[in-house]
């Protein structure tokens, strides 16, 4: 839907969405596989039209072997996670050993339940324990939590549900979960306005974390888009030998 | 004397006594003022050795400029600097008050203060009062861990990036860092790249305008360069001006009350026994 | 309307050299319905202070007794007057606190302070500070005084020549708004003396 284009054409219409608050039309996604997780996300913050930051993280570390990846309010689920972070630092500390995903998961859980009139976030937890391996949970916006194998989330998850259906096996490696998630994730990204940037992963398993980058223009072209291009200020200051035709793109 | 005991200058915290008579006005179809309003550029960029900040300098009440040289980038630490756009009064209280915060913890643990502390008090603040302080912040310091720069949303959402941009003219401003703005920029470069980022708000944003104030701070050292250009000096003015001839103006009355010189306090040497 | 419209007002304060002006109209309406026309808006808070409070008239003076009770309080205490300076920071902390149910007052501070400095300053309803080297206005004439201000103003101007500017500025705004006028208060604060003037305006 096209914006409006009287409310951009009025600068002095300060309280235009600029002023919205920060919400992240998101993808994230979670999934398990033979001994680990792998979440994954995009990089899209906006405020109505405007995205604020092209480069987010919404992958949150809470723990070193505990993740969450963070859709809805900005400010309401890194309100959510840095309460949980603290609690479970704490709660690390008492236990004298790592906290579990579950028990990071139901924190989460307590806080989105007990606040779920003033908050508006979904979560996706991802993590690996001694005791029960890597486990995925999705918190969605009333404070349910549910253990799945694999789960999606964000405004982009709905371009995603039957792929996931047909895609996603039961025993992947990690090479093949990852592959799947970021192929999943740039395909959210081609279809959602709201979703956009890089993609980015957090492999959690028995060995520890890794961290992965995949900038917007190494992933694949999906169907009628185009090949990224240089800016016109490239173009121009390439010199008049490499300036395009006019009107030729 | 009940009344005199709820005059007693109060311990904090905002007062809503008047929220009920205000409603009931607004009920009668009486209009709310607006509040001044920094309808602003703001930048911030890392550089090769540390943060730069910058803003305009015009502050509006609806279409009127209110001022046309304000400051904008507020103190919070002496390596850390903050630059408000939003409600005046709102980034003026909530800069203020985080600042006397940092201070008291500097004199409690006499370590510099940090960046990630200053955000941290900055973000729960306006979190708690869920978007109805409108501050948008964009928040620049170099502390033990290096440089920093934080944009900070009215309703307590936090963003770490390495260039910023907030206000009305935020959108002219990005649009300047977007196309021109590289790692590892020198001192001068940073300089020259967030004034024409400010100064593409001042002149295509019509809430932004007058003045470049600008804020480098590198570690141990920061220089608040205010008014750093003025691309909108006043040239109508007659360099004579007005002048009107004494006694003009019609007067129906004149008190005059001469006011007491202070009295001198001697100096007198110390006592001593 | 605008609950600043209620009862109308014009308020300006000027810098000079060592000295500064306030000036206020005299009139106090309830819409265009003109009620007194000896109204003051300007309160003196010590002998080199003065605030103009300008909006709503009844929160007007409800503040002026809550910033007199504190300006009390800091006397008995400190055993000495308020810096203009620290008042202003008092008034914009009691408006701000009232964020969210503001006092409809847009004050005017004008005072000399230590070695004489002169000091103005302005807020807004909700305490946001703007200091000025030059002049501030406010009420419902501050527009058409911006502009008069803006062009009659001249820097280190004697007492004499300032007492001119400030009322040829505030007379010729008010002539421009219905809500405010009917002749002017003008205080002029020098180190030595101050000296009230009552000026003559039209009456309509």
């Amino acid at each position: 839907m096209a914006p409006p284009l009287a409310q951009w054409s009025n600068p002095l219409a300060m309280d235009s969405d600029l002023n919205d608050p920060h919400s992240m039309g998101t993808t994230i996604i979670g999934v398990t596989y033979e001994g680990g997780v792998v979440l994954g996300a995009d990089s899209r913050t906006s405020t109505g039209m405007y995205v604020a930051n092209r480069a987010s993280d919404k992958i949150t570390q809470l723990t070193d072997n505990v993740y969450v990846c963070r859709s809805g309010s900005a400010a309401d689920s890194q309100i959510v996670s840095d309460y949980v972070r603290y609690f479970l630092h704490q709660h690390t500390i008492q236990l004298g050993q790592p906290a579990t995903v579950k028990v990071a998961a139901n924190l989460l859980r307590l806080f989105s339940y007990q606040n779920k009139n003033m908050l508006q976030t979904g979560l996706i937890v991802g993590g690996w324990d001694k005791y029960e391996g890597g486990q995925i949970y999705s918190i969605p916006l009333g404070g349910t939590i549910l253990r799945q194998p694999f789960t999606i989330g964000g405004s982009g998850s709905s371009y995603l549900y039957g792929f996931f259906d047909q895609e996603w096996k039961e025993g992947m490696s990690k090479d093949e979960a990852e592959k799947l998630v970021v192929k999943a994730v740039s395909l959210a990204i081609a279809r959602d306005g709201a979703s956009g940037g890089v993609v980015r992963t957090v492999i959690i398993n028995g060995d520890g974390v890794r961290r992965n980058f995949y900038s917007g223009d190494s992933l694949p072209l999906w169907h009628e888009e185009l090949e990224p291009r240089n800016s016109l200020l490239d173009i121009l200051s390439a010199g008049p030998a490499n300036t395009p035709e006019p009107m030729s793109i | 004397m009940a009344k005199a005991l709820a005059d007693v200058p109060p311990k904090g915290g905002f007062s809503f006594d008047l929220c009920r008579r205000n409603d009931m006005l607004v009920k009668k179809g009486i209009q709310l003022p607006g509040f001044r309003k920094t309808g602003t550029t703001i930048v911030g960029l890392i550089f090769e050795d540390g943060v730069i900040l910058g803003a305009d300098t015009r502050a509006t009440e609806g279409p009127i400029v209110a001022d046309k040289n304000c400051e904008k980038i507020h103190y919070m630490a002496p390596n850390i600097y903050c630059c408000g756009a939003g409600t005046a009064a709102d980034t003026e209280a909530v800069t203020d008050m985080v600042s006397s915060q940092l201070q008291l913890h500097r004199y409690a643990t006499g370590r510099e203060s940090r960046v990630v502390t200053t955000l941290t008090l900055l973000k729960s603040h306006l979190f708690s009062y869920q978007g109805y302080v409108s501050a948008a912040l964009v928040l620049g310091g170099v502390d033990v861990t290096g440089p920093h720069l934080h944009t900070v949303y009215p309703h307590g959402s936090t963003d770490t990036l390495p260039f910023a941009t907030m206000g009305s003219g935020s959108l002219a401003a990005m649009a300047v860092f977007e196309s021109k703005y590289k790692e590892g920029l020198s001192r001068e470069e940073g300089i020259q790249l967030v004034s024409e980022a400010i100064c593409s708000g001042i002149f295509n944003d019509l809430g932004s305008g007058s003045n470049v104030d600008v804020c480098v701070i590198t570690k141990g050292k920061t220089d608040y360069l205010r008014n750093h250009q003025l691309p909108n000096p006043r040239t109508y003015v007659s360099s004579r001006g007005y002048s009107f001839a004494k006694g003009h103006t019609e007067v129906l009355s004149t008190k005059i009350i001469p006011l007491k010189a202070k009295p001198e306090v001697a100096v007198v040497d110390a006592m001593e026994e | 309307m605008s609950i600043f419209e209620y009862n109308g007002s014009a308020l300006v304060a000027m810098v000079g050299k060592n000295c500064f002006a306030i000036a206020s109209d005299r009139r106090l309406g309830v819409q265009l319905q003109t009620i007194a026309t000896d109204f003051r808006r300007i309160y003196k808070i010590h002998d080199k202070l003065y605030i103009g409070l300008s909006g709503l008239a009844t929160d007007a003076q409800t503040l002026y007794q809550r910033l007199v009770f504190r300006h009390k309080l800091y006397q008995l205490r400190e055993e000495r007057d308020m810096k203009p300076e620290t008042f202003a920071s008092l008034v914009s902390a009691l408006l701000y606190e009232k964020r969210f149910g503001p006092y409809f007052c847009q004050p005017v501070i004008a005072g000399l302070g230590d070695d004489n400095k002169p000091f103005i300053c302005t807020m807004d309803s909700i305490g946001a500070k703007e200091l000025a080297k030059d002049f501030v206005v406010a009420g419902t004439a501050s527009e058409s005084l911006y502009g008069a201000c803006e062009s009659m103003y001249k820097p280190d101007m004697e007492p004499e020549e300032l007492f001119e500017t400030i009322s040829q500025a505030l007379l010729a705004s008010v002539d421009r708004d219905c809500l405010s006028g009917w002749g002017g208060h003008v205080l002029l604060v020098t180190p030595t003396e101050v000296q009230e003037k009552a000026l003559k305006g039209r009456m309509d």
